[in-house]
């Protein structure tokens, strides 16, 4: 059978590199040297993960298609599978399907404001769309306002860090809100007093400016994120058009078939996989449940 | 279309001829339902039948199956299916299998699902209504196409619409079997068709329909079904539309492994649960009211995921009636 869009490629794991005590970023290279030249994707999409004899499951793209050669999928160990996913080593094999989804449309975006609000494992999407701006250039500012518990829970640290202190020259302002207080985040607070604080992701909007005609918004977090946001941004009259979310829900086939992740009634139907995951607000808007 | 009449004495040749081209399938009659099984020969077939408990999606979206073999690491795909009848199809059914064509055959085209479908040979058969159906109302009491031959009863013999290449070829290489149409086999074809419009009991009025439900989201009619509803997903089961799968990868021994697929119920409490056990669809109310907006979704090119074949209505051991909550559920909007 040629052509099964179930069959997944081999990859195998070139680094395993520990971002928290719960996420690892696995970096990927598929074996076949034919697909690993010919694979891309846009940032938002996803791919599903194929561990063989234990089952398969969805994680979002999170380095960017500039970068050529391998892919990094940033993987939080929650449950069975993920687990196992957390044993393994530098060169072994997983499966990888996909690109699947919409992905956000870059191309349109281009030359605009980009506002990313990241919370959480929302940041694995978020820094797929961040590399690309910064690679291509092609956008006109670009604001990372991220939200985390806690220090230990910051994803790409290094990353952020380094954004943090040099990415105003790259056109790119980092904000950073944590909620549990440690010694290490009231020290980043003390160097980047105006961009790193206490508290959660829409304080970081505080005292922000944005050309709100000429950006638009892209935000990825837990389900309860999004309602908070999105009031900020409407608040400040962003159009529902330019707010782009990604969103979550269970998948098994990735490709609008399963039925898992199918949202809204009888007016209006998606597929977060095949629809999605990267919908507007007007999308909202019509679609019941989807946020 | 081209019709061609069969007369009753040649029936039993042509389902013989049938037979040859793969294992053929027909309705049963099992205690008190019917079931789609194979069948070696006319007699053993009941087909004044108004429907099968499980509709003929099982022959192409099978309630389980493998997808894949794991051996020492790599995946083998399963191979082996082979042409096969399928005999005494109703309208409302055939219809039904249009809607899977819509999700499977879209791309991408899952390759199990399009084999079988290209595998099969589809006969289809009238039908009279039973005090379930309500298919008229949704215009799939009548097949126009999804099939290979359709035989409509007449009193002496079947008017046969054929309704594909190979069923033309089939006819062409009986052709000793098939008669002209008469005059007075259309008179009698017509009257059937008029008597069977005639006999419905029910039907699902389609006016506004999608948008009355969208509307009447917080409706506490859906509440009070909800509340009746066992939860057994029976109607997911039995729904020819229905297709929701989950897989699971098992091990049959220590050295391979397999991923099959099988029915899965949006009525199932896991069905949105995604990690850390945060549930999409969290009461039995929300997915109670999904799988009633599914069915409901009005798809321009294809209609309603519902072909008004009453078998949810049936086998609900709750006895909860389709189309009295589509309608409570619009009324109460009144
Ligand atoms: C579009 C998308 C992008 C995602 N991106 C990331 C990412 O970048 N990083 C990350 O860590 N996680 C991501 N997830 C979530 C990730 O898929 C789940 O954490 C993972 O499936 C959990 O599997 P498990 O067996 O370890 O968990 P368990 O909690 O043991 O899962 C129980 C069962 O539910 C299934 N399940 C749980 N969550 C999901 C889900 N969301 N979709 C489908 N099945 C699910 C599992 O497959 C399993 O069978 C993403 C999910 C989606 C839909
Ligand atoms: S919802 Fe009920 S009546 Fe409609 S197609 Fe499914 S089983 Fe038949
Ligand atoms: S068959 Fe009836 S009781 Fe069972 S899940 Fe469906 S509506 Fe509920
Ligand atoms: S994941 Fe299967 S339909 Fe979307």
């Amino acid at each position: 059978m040629t052509g099964n869009p179930y069959q997944s490629h081999d990859a195998r794991i070139l680094e395993v590199k520990d971002l928290t005590p719960r996420e690892k970023l696995f970096t990927l290279r598929f074996i076949d040297p034919e697909i690993n030249e010919s694979f891309t994707f846009k940032p938002g999409q996803f791919v599903i993960v194929d561990v063989r004899g234990f089952g398969e499951f969805p994680i979002s793209l999170c380095s960017s298609p500039t970068r050529k050669g391998y892919i990094q999928l940033c993987i939080r160990k929650v449950g069975r599978m993920t687990k196992f996913v957390h044993k393994m080593k530098e060169g072994d094999v997983v499966g990888i399907r996909g690109p699947y989804g919409n992905g956000f449309p870059m191309e349109n975006m281009e030359g605009s404001n980009l506002i990313l609000v990241a919370g959480g494992l929302g940041m694995a999407p978020l820094r797929s769309v961040l590399w690309y701006t910064l690679d291509t250039g092609k956008y006109e500012h670009v604001w990372l306002l991220y939200g985390t518990k806690a220090y230990e829970d910051i994803l790409f640290r290094d990353e952020i860090i380094h954004l943090l202190k040099h990415g105003e020259t790259m056109n790119c302002t980092v904000k950073m809100a944590y909620e549990i207080e440690s010694p290490s985040c009231i020290y980043l607070e003390r160097g980047f007093s105006e961009r790193v604080c206490r508290g959660v992701v829409t304080d970081l909007f505080r005292g922000e400016s944005f050309d709100i005609e000429n950006s638009y918004a892209l935000i990825c977090g837990p389900p309860i994120m999004y309602r908070f946001v999105i009031r900020e941004l409407l608040n400040r009259k962003l159009s529902p058009g330019r707010i782009y979310m990604t969103l979550e829900r269970r998948m098994r086939c990735g490709v609008g078939k399963c039925g898992h992740c199918v949202v809204g009634t009888s007016v209006s139907m998606k597929y977060i996989c095949r629809d999605g995951p990267v919908f507007t607000y007007w999308d909202a808007l019509s679609t019941r449940g989807l946020i | 279309m081209r019709y061609v009449k069969l007369p009753s004495e040649n029936f039993g040749e042509f389902f013989n001829f049938l037979q040859r081209l793969g294992p053929t399938y027909g309705p049963v009659k099992e205690g008190k339902t019917h079931h789609f099984r194979e069948v070696k020969g006319v007699s053993e077939m009941d087909l004044n039948y108004t429907r099968t408990m499980l509709p003929p999606k099982k022959f192409f979206v099978r309630p389980r199956e493998r997808l894949f073999r794991l051996e020492n690491g790599w995946w083998k795909e399963e191979d082996g299916e082979r042409p096969f009848v399928l005999f005494g199809v109703h309208a409302c059914d055939i219809h039904g299998l249009k809607i899977l064509d819509k999700v499977y055959l879209s791309d991408p085209v899952d390759p199990y699902y399009s084999k079988r479908r290209q595998n099969a040979f589809i006969v289809g058969i009238s039908c009279m209504p039973d005090e379930y159906c309500f298919c008229k109302s949704l215009g799939t009491h009548f097949a126009m196409d999804g099939f290979d031959l359709f035989l409509h009863e007449l009193p002496d013999g079947w008017l046969v619409r054929i309704g594909s290449v190979r069923g033309h070829e089939v006819a062409w290489e009986n052709e000793k079997l098939f008669e002209e149409v008469t005059d007075e086999d259309l008179r009698h074809f017509k009257e059937f068709e008029e008597k069977r419009a005639k006999a419905f009991q029910k039907e699902l009025p389609q006016e506004g329909l999608a948008d009355m439900l969208d509307l009447a989201y917080n409706s506490p009619v859906w509440k009070k079904y909800a509340e009746k509803c066992l939860a057994c997903g029976n109607c997911n089961m039995v729904c020819p539309t229905c297709r929701c799968y989950e897989v699971c990868d098992r091990w049959v021994d220590a050295y391979s492994s397999v991923r099959e697929r099988r029915y899965d119920s949006c009525f199932m409490e896991s069905h949105g649960i995604v990690a850390g056990g945060h549930n999409f669809r969290p009461t039995r109310l929300d997915r109670f009211r999904h799988r009633y907006y599914c069915k409901s979704y009005f798809d321009p090119s294809s209609g309603f995921n519902c072909v008004g074949c009453g078998r949810c209505d049936e086998f609900c051991p709750a006895k909860i009636e389709h189309v009295k909550v589509l309608e409570e559920v619009r009324g109460s909007l009144r």
